[in-house]
């Protein structure tokens, strides 16, 4: 096995513009995706039941099914229900409703788990519901979830591979076919785990940062 | 043969961790068939000191004689302290019982299942024969009863009488007590000090770390007093409570008892 | 849906189940070692499985799959693909789960080895007897958690050529013109085995309840 640099090289500008793919479609998908999952999670917790139930069947849908299938489903299956979508357009939609599924139980979870004796304490003060609600529950939930929402970054980063299948230039993509047609496939794979990695380990000590940051914030 | 009066000699026994010494040349005999209490501030070395009598933490200079034999290390006539080697430890340990704070009993294991653990794995009895005297050991501490349930399903104090029990299981010499009662509701602590009342009064050897100043006025043949890692005052009860008091004591009993406590200690 | 074509798809769930299972055991096996090897006292042994669990959680499985599925010929080990995705699928749950045993491990409190040394037992009656059995109730919920990716991730080894559940949908809504129907099924499908896992899941949680730390 012989690894040739010069490869790499050559088509860096291809590589690059996979590259840009894939952060422009993780970022955009996962700030897309905290809205979209904390609004489920605030209609789970404060909207009427039936609809409570009905997001959460469909969030347990999304959660107990592989992301491959449902891009699959969405991209091969969409254009016979009229919604037929360019293969980007079909990863971003599919990556950010995959991705507001797990934040929307994230968010659920967190809410769960502010102590009710904070709740009670700002009754006892005077404050209303609505108020509680902005200054103390979505305040504390924030810190609960913060740990949980940066792996969750994460997992979508790995995610964005998968969207390959359906030609999405992203990374995977553009850098095994360049791999394949130079016949350096070992090397543009290696490449390939090599930058996946350094970004996840750059996500998840990021997180890290962040939580130090707060730790002074954490109730006992 | 006669055995050394003292069940437990400790000599010059230092212990630090790293720069920070937290017990200093510590010189203590614990009297055969008697209940000592260490009692002292928080911070004050008394659990280390427990902690050193049970091998879980090792002395950094000093020697401790259990029946006259040496735990751990053996000071050479040319000075030297030694290791040493771990069947004579663990042979000199085995007459060691200890009682934790936390109780410690294992979760996944019945209350029968925690006493009977080392009599089979240890002590290579039979299933019947160990859960025999399991069973035996919890009657004596009153828990017969919940012999099958798991520490989950117990109270705190009756999770301290399982401890105790497992502890008696082993038929050691020496029991030793890390604040038996610390982390139990007050109604509670009663059951586990009437247990260990009727132990003393067996005549078995107890060295307890308490903060229960009560207990140990009324239990305690002596009381050892520990301050900053040192042993400050040590007695009978009646020695150390009676006035004139020592003035850290006094400071400390001030600081550590309620109205109530104290006034069981005011000289009659 | 034909009968027929629904007993084909019924036939790759349990391939994709068979596959699944295996490549948990595996992965459980290896992650035992990993785990082992990171808490360790030696750093010769803790610096690579560092470096394993790092890596393998680091990568997308995907590549992972596709590195190895094209690695092991050049290695000089031509094997069915199914073989190198089982061995891509088993490392990478094997870096999860030496991380979930690892937080088992070190979530056994101190005292109750204490309790255990005061006792008597040995250091490996001690891991034998109390740590080890500790540690693997707590790790429990984690291993359920850990099926369910690990099913769910195995729809990607349909990238690298094995015809499980994912690509026989992918082969009949080809054929048919029906990708709605398949996927779909495709998704109800994985739903049912999932559900399954969590509820058998539960069941051992509720059957080690007595048994948890108070």
């Amino acid at each position: 096995m012989s690894f040739d640099v010069s490869v790499v090289l050559a088509a860096l500008p291809a590589i690059l513009s996979g590259l840009k793919v894939t952060l422009g479609i993780w970022l955009a998908a996962a700030a897309m995706g905290v809205v979209l999952g904390f609004v489920v999670a605030a209609l789970r917790h404060f909207g009427p039941a039936p609809l409570g139930l009905a997001l959460r069947l469909v969030v347990e849908v999304l959660r107990g099914t592989p992301f491959l299938v449902q891009i699959f489903l969405l991209y091969f299956g969409g254009p016979y229900v009229g919604l037929s979508l360019d293969p980007v357009p079909a990863g971003l939609l599919g990556l950010t409703v995959y991705a507001a599924a797990y934040f929307s139980e994230i968010f659920r979870a967190g809410f769960a788990a502010v102590p009710r004796g904070h709740v009670e304490a700002a009754h006892c003060v005077g404050l209303t519901r609505a108020q509680i609600v902005r200054r103390i529950l979505v305040p504390e939930m924030t810190m609960l979830v913060l740990p949980q929402c940066v792996n969750m970054a994460v997992i979508l980063v790995k995610e964005t591979a998968v969207l390959s299948v359906i030609a999405v230039p992203e990374a995977t993509g553009v850098i095994s076919a360049i791999g394949s047609q130079q016949y350096a496939f070992l090397e543009a794979l290696f490449l390939l785990a090599v930058i996946y990695w350094g970004l996840v380990e750059a996500c998840g000590w990021a997180g890290r940062m962040i939580e130090r940051r707060l730790s002074k914030f954490r109730f006992a | 043969m006669t055995l050394p009066p003292s069940a437990i000699a400790i000599r010059g026994l230092c212990k630090s961790y790293g720069k920070a010494e937290v017990l200093h040349d510590i010189d203590l005999e614990i009297a055969r068939g008697a209940t000592t209490c260490l009692i002292g501030p928080s911070g004050s070395g008394k659990s280390t000191l427990l902690r050193c009598i049970a091998f879980l933490e090792e002395a950094t200079r000093g020697t401790i004689l259990i029946d006259g034999q040496p735990l751990g290390f053996e000071e050479r006539p040319d000075g030297k302290r030694v290791r040493l080697p771990p069947h004579r430890i663990r042979a000199v340990r085995a007459g060691i019982g200890m009682v934790f704070q936390q109780f410690n009993l294992w979760p996944h294991m019945t209350a029968l299942g925690n006493v009977t653990e080392a009599l089979v794995t240890v002590k290579g009895l039979s299933r019947a024969e160990a859960d025999a005297r399991g069973m035996a050991q919890l009657r004596r501490v009153g828990l017969e009863a919940r012999a099958r349930h798991y520490p989950s399903e117990l109270s705190g104090g009756q999770q301290q009488r399982v401890a105790i029990a497992r502890a008696l299981a082993l038929e050691p010499a020496i029991l030793l007590f890390d604040e038996p009662t610390a982390s139990l509701d007050p109604e509670l602590t009663g059951e586990v000090l009437n247990v260990m009342r009727d132990l003393g009064a067996e005549g078995m050897t107890m060295v307890v770390v308490t903060h229960e100043i009560g207990f140990a006025a009324t239990v305690g043949q002596r009381i050892a007093f520990l301050d900053h890692g040192r042993v400050l005052l040590n007695g009978t009860p009646g020695e150390l409570f009676a006035a004139p008091r020592h003035p850290r004591l006094t400071q400390f009993l001030e600081t550590y008892l309620d109205r109530g406590a104290a006034m069981l200690l005011q000289p009659a | 849906m034909s009968p027929r074509l629904f007993e084909l798809m019924l036939k790759a769930a349990g391939y994709t189940v068979a596959i699944s299972v295996a490549a948990i055991a595996i992965g459980l096996l290896i992650g035992l070692l990993v785990c082992a090897a990171k808490l360790s006292p030696r750093p010769w042994l803790r610096w690579p499985a560092t470096l394993f669990v790092s890596f393998f959680r680091g990568v997308p499985l995907l590549v992972q799959l596709l590195l190895i599925y094209n690695l092991l010929p050049v290695l000089g080990l031509a094997v069915p693909s199914v073989v190198a995705a089982l061995i891509g699928l088993s490392l990478c749950t094997a870096a999860y789960q030496a991380e979930n045993l690892r937080g088992g491990f070190t979530s056994v409190p101190r005292g109750l080895l204490e309790a255990a040394d005061m006792a008597g037992l040995s250091p490996w009656q001690q891991f034998r007897r109390i740590r080890a059995p500790i540690a693997l109730r707590l790790t429990v919920p984690a291993l359920v958690n850990e099926a369910i990716l690990i099913l769910k991730a195995s729809s990607l080894i349909s990238v690298v050529g094995v015809v499980e559940l994912t690509r026989t949908a992918q082969n009949l809504a080809a054929s048919t013109y029906e990708p709605l129907l398949f996927y779909s099924a495709a998704g109800g499908l994985y739903l049912a085995i999932n559900w399954l896992v969590a509820a058998g899941g539960s069941l051992t949680e509720r059957a080690l309840r007595r048994g948890r730390l108070a």
